[in-house]
């Protein structure tokens, strides 16, 4: 790993259960990031939901999807050992075939949806973080997958 | 955009661009990046007691209040959180992580100030 090498760790190891490599390094700020996007997309779909949602169900259920996806990403990043390791990866390609797809459909046919989600127009209202994301997650898993 | 705005914007900024350089440094959290992060906490504390005083003073909320409350709690959560977490595992990564403060807290205080006018 080549961050624990030019960073001198003094005493504080990583908290992470031994064998977990998933949850040090890059691979923290990936789970801040996705924690952060699990906090705003649920807070987003919850006040959609409760505020509006006879406007346009289907989209806001998109949204409250779209959090769930975000949850188990962020829990599954985090968790050591190989059950886990699937579930962020089930996870991840999820979010990334939702962000294409949504994505696809938000330019192709905008009246079918026309309200927002966090995955329309490929993530744009969110600086297009949720397409990104997605990819440098499977990047990381793919670095860090178990050995067999 | 009012003036809290402003202060998050300016305080956000400078506090993820030291953390970020840091990262980029491969430096360890250090006092720079925590306290950076310690101030975008302090102008958040500006920005709700700012508020607390407008909305007794009598201005009114034009959005759903509780969403502006909701957003300004959530965005004084952020830098305890991160700053716990770059303590936990003291590597450059932790600095990218309190970086995100920063960009975090303006886009919320942007949309705060939505909700408020």
């Amino acid at each position: 790993m080549e961050e624990a090498r030019n960073v001198k760790n003094q005493h504080a190891q990583p908290a992470a259960a031994p064998g977990n490599t998933r949850n040090t390094g890059p691979g923290r700020l990936l789970i801040a990031v996705y924690a952060i996007f699990a906090i705003s997309a649920t807070a987003r779909a919850g006040y959609q939901i409760l505020t509006k949602f006879s406007e346009a169900p289907a989209a806001y259920l998109l949204s409250a999807f779209a959090a769930l996806v975000y949850a188990v990403a962020t829990v599954s990043l985090a968790k050591a050992g190989k059950t886990w390791f699937k579930v962020s990866v089930a996870a991840v390609l999820v979010e990334l075939v939702g962000v294409l797809v949504v994505g696809a459909l938000s330019i192709f046919d905008s009246v079918a949806f026309p309200h927002e989600t966090v995955w329309s127009l490929f993530g744009r209202g969110y600086g297009f973080i949720p397409l990104v994301l997605p990819v440098l997650g499977l990047v990381w898993l793919y670095r860090r997958r178990p050995s067999r | 955009m009012d003036g809290f705005f402003y202060l998050i914007l300016a305080v956000g900024l400078i506090s993820t661009v030291i953390c970020a350089a840091a990262g980029i440094m491969k430096k360890a959290p250090n006092d720079a990046t925590l306290l950076s992060v310690v101030a975008v906490e302090a102008a958040l504390v500006v920005y709700l007691v700012g508020s607390i005083i407008r909305v007794i003073a009598g201005e009114s909320i034009a959005g759903e209040a509780w969403e502006f409350w909701g957003y300004l709690v959530t965005a004084m959560l952020l830098p305890p959180a991160a700053v716990y977490w770059s303590i936990l595992e003291r590597t450059r990564w932790s600095n990218f992580v309190l970086a995100a403060v920063g960009v975090t807290a303006l886009v919320m205080a942007a949309r705060m100030n939505q909700i408020w006018y």
